[in-house]
């Protein structure tokens, strides 16, 4: 299903590089906020609200991206067509994925941190 | 620079932020549309990096009042956003966003956006105060206009245009069009009137408009004639206008005594002669307009038009004629005809053309390009002394002096001698106040002895209307035909304690006249037309202490005493 | 382009042509034409077939034009004028200055 990598480490490494002392703050922050939309999408889900749906996984997939998580954002940009095209009957499949890759990259990141 | 950055993402906004503080600028950070209006609004940032999607007030939003906050200032908005497709782009620029950057953030393509809206944001910074510099001269050369204007108006509409047999529109202050309306009294009686446009507009066409006023009113005040008058105004204007550069103008000159006018069209629209019996005559341009030609080759002759009282002569510049309706057309030579042709009996021409222009503009107020007068003949005695522009010496002069001037031959053609003599006799100050009617002894005398002296004239030519066209023709043809012939002026003026006493003698090498036969023609106080010479002496003989007339009727002398006024005896 | 120029066969006589508005803002393009011509250039002819409006800048720039020409001893020939443009340049008596046909 999708074939890229859990993580981009050479934009990571660029990240570090830019954020110097900051880039585990970076880390810490991006974890934070990723539950919190994560919920987000789940309460857009139960609330059958697509367009919400939408919205909110293109907010996500876009930091995903940012962060050098190109597997996890190709994940969010399915949720968001999804949404988009109100065909929700397929999204709990791939939130479920979101949530798994999710914990990898976490996982993953916590580690680059040290 | 100040850089604000909306973004509702918390790392992204960190990442974001963080690039932009390394590449050395100012950041202030907002979470949503709301924060980022108000932080904007505080903050004054030079660069604005906004999240299209955001909470509460979205970018699309945010972007639109930014940029009307903005006002005439140019503060790039870039959009941010992982907006793939293009119609979603697009809206992005079309709320007012100048570019968009695209996630993940490329450190590089982020440095040479925000390098590349600085240097327009400079470029246009540099253009705004170019235009507010440029604005700020501008008003600053309006106001110079302005007072220049002011001093042009005293110069430009003077003279005696508020006299009641003259009627006049012309431009008001605001506009600078380079027209110009002068008249004046003439010593002796009689008005002249020029008016004049001169090529261009604004300052170069009114620079002109001074010295051809000093020249008039100069000449006028000193009793020159008409064609003396043109032709240094010509002459003038060759000097001091470049090339290129010349005054349409015409000039009239109403004789009080006699039943003519003279006039002289050089570029003007026709002018009109509209007699009491509802006649009219144009007057069209025959001439090429003043400043071109050079004075050798101009041409000061004037065309002589019969015209008694409550005859009116209107002129106008172009302004008048090229007036136009809404519909763009112009009034027209046709229009004003028309006019002319349909006056009515009491009606003025002047009122008649101002209220049918008006109606045909559809303007409540004549435009400003208008310059409109006429003229009315009024005959009769010798004029109120009126003098606009005498000036005043406070100089002594010569009390005790004795002169003798003779012309010639040709120049008596050529050549005029009244201002000579008019201002050998103004030299002595107590006559300065007189210089009319000194004038008027002076010519006079001198016009009877030319006329009636030298070239024989016959005075009951004068006694139609008609007949004076024909008795200046005449006069023109003799004139070629002087030989032998001289006229000579003898003055002598003796000082009294504050008086003194003018002596004129004039000789001619004519037949001479039977003064006694002429005199019993034309007995005291019978009006006009029992013949000029018969006039001309019962002038005389009003305005002087003694007229004595020798030889044989071609010598005529008159004694002219005079006093200053403190000792309240009038002369004469 | 408002001024055209073309030069005749043997080289001495220029033709300038002025097209619409004949004003103010023609003079510059109009001294460059005759200004900047060949020497050999003896004589000038306006062709005012294509101009539809003249105003007294315009007759300014033919003065210069017949001062730059040799003054009394200029050749220059006014043609193809319209009725408006016949009469602006009649009631100025131009015809005094310049051959108009």
């Amino acid at each position: 299903m999708n074939e890229k990598p859990h993580l981009d480490e050479e934009a990571l490494a660029e990240l570090q590089d830019v954020m110097e002392d900051e880039f585990s703050v970076l880390i810490q922050t991006y974890l934070a906020d990723s539950r919190t939309r994560i919920h987000g999408l789940h309460d857009a889900l139960a609330a059958a609200d697509s367009d919400q749906l939408a919205k909110a996984a293109h907010s996500f997939k876009g930091s995903c991206f940012n962060i050098g998580a190109p597997r996890l954002g190709a994940f969010c940009f399915e949720l968001e067509k999804l949404g988009k095209n109100e065909q929700l009957e397929k999204a709990p499949e791939v939130l479920e994925a979101i949530e798994e890759e999710f914990q990898d990259v976490a996982r993953r990141l916590e580690n680059f941190n040290e | 620079m100040n850089i604000l950055i909306a973004e509702d993402n918390d790392s992204d906004r960190m990442i974001l932020a963080t690039l932009i503080r390394r590449l050395g600028h100012h950041v202030q950070e907002a979470s949503d549309g709301l924060e980022a209006v108000s932080s904007f609004v505080k903050f004054q940032p030079d660069l604005v990096l906004l999240d299209a999607l955001m909470p509460r007030m979205d970018g699309m939003e945010a972007a639109r009042r930014i940029k009307a906050l903005g006002g005439v200032r140019f503060i790039p908005l870039i959009f941010l956003t992982s907006l793939s497709n293009a119609t979603e782009q697009a809206r992005c620029l079309d709320a007012g966003g100048d570019d968009f950057l695209v996630k993940p953030y490329n450190r590089v393509i982020l440095e040479a956006k925000i390098n590349a809206f600085n240097r327009m944001r400079s470029l246009h910074q540099a253009v705004s105060e170019q235009r507010d510099h440029i604005r700020r001269q501008n008003e600053r050369m309006l106001e110079e206009q302005r007072a220049a204007r002011r001093v042009f108006d005293n110069v430009a509409h003077t003279g005696c245009l508020n006299a009641p047999n003259i009627r006049y529109h012309a431009s008001p202050l605001s506009v600078f069009n380079g027209d110009v309306l002068f008249a004046s009294r003439r010593p002796g009686g009689g008005t002249l009137l020029f008016m004049g446009d001169f090529t261009g507009h604004g300052l170069p066409a009114a620079i002109g408009a001074m010295p051809i006023a000093e020249v008039f009113y100069g000449m006028a005040a000193k009793g020159f004639g008409a064609a003396d008058i043109l032709r240094e105004i010509n002459r003038k204007l060759c000097s001091i206008l470049p090339t290129g550069m010349f005054c349409c103008g015409v000039l009239l000159e109403a004789d009080s005594k006699q039943s003519a006018i003279r006039v002289w069209n050089g570029g003007l629209p026709d002018g009109w002669l509209v007699r009491k019996n509802g006649d009219r005559v144009a007057i069209p341009s025959r001439h090429l307009p003043l400043g071109v030609l050079p004075p050798d080759r101009f041409v000061a002759s004037m065309d002589i038009l019969d015209a008694l009282s409550g005859d009116r002569v209107v002129v106008m510049t172009d302004g008048f004629p090229e007036s136009r309706d809404d519909q763009g057309a112009p009034f027209g030579e046709t229009g004003v005809r028309r006019v002319l042709a349909g006056l009515q009996p009491e009606e003025h021409p002047f009122d008649a053309l101002m209220e049918h222009l008006q109606r045909f503009t559809g303007q409540p107020a004549p435009a400003d390009d208008i310059t409109l007068c006429s003229l009315e003949v009024v005959t009769g005695s010798v004029a109120p002394e009126i003098f606009e522009k005498t000036p005043a010496s406070s100089l002594s002069g010569p009390g005790n002096w004795h002169c003798v001037y003779e012309i010639r031959e040709r120049t008596l053609a050529d050549f005029n001698p009244l201002p000579l003599l008019l201002h050998i006799c103004m030299e002595v100050p107590g006559l300065r106040r007189k210089s009319g009617e000194i004038y008027t002894l002076l010519s006079e005398l001198y016009n009877n002895a030319l006329e009636h002296g030298v070239l024989a004239l016959s005075s009951e030519w004068k006694s139609s209307a008609k007949g004076f066209s024909l008795y200046y023709q005449e006069r023109k043809r003799r004139l070629s035909e002087t030989e032998g012939h001289y006229i000579r002026f003898t003055l002598d003026h003796e000082s009294r304690p504050d008086a003194g006493r003018l002596r004129i003698r004039c000789e001619d090498s004519g037949q001479g006249f039977d003064a006694e036969s002429q005199g019993a023609r034309a007995p005291a106080g019978t009006g006009p037309g029992n013949g000029y010479a018969g006039r001309g002496l019962e002038i005389l003989k009003r305005m002087t202490q003694e007229l004595n007339i020798y030889g044989a009727g071609n010598c005529v002398e008159i004694v002219y005493d005079w006093e200053f006024p403190n000792h309240g005896l009038q002369s004469s | 382009m408002p001024i055209e120029t073309r030069l005749s066969e043997d080289g001495q006589t220029l033709v300038i042509q002025v097209q619409g508005r004949f004003d103010f803002s023609t003079h510059q393009a109009f001294r460059d034409a005759y200004e900047h011509c060949d020497p050999s250039v003896k004589s000038y002819v306006i062709d005012l077939s294509g101009t539809t409006y003249l105003d007294s800048s315009a007759l300014g720039m033919l003065l210069l034009l017949r001062d730059h020409a040799g003054g009394d001893s200029a050749s220059v020939v006014i043609e193809n004028c319209n009725a408006d443009v016949r009469r602006i340049l009649s009631i100025s008596n131009f015809e005094q200055l310049f051959s108009i046909c």
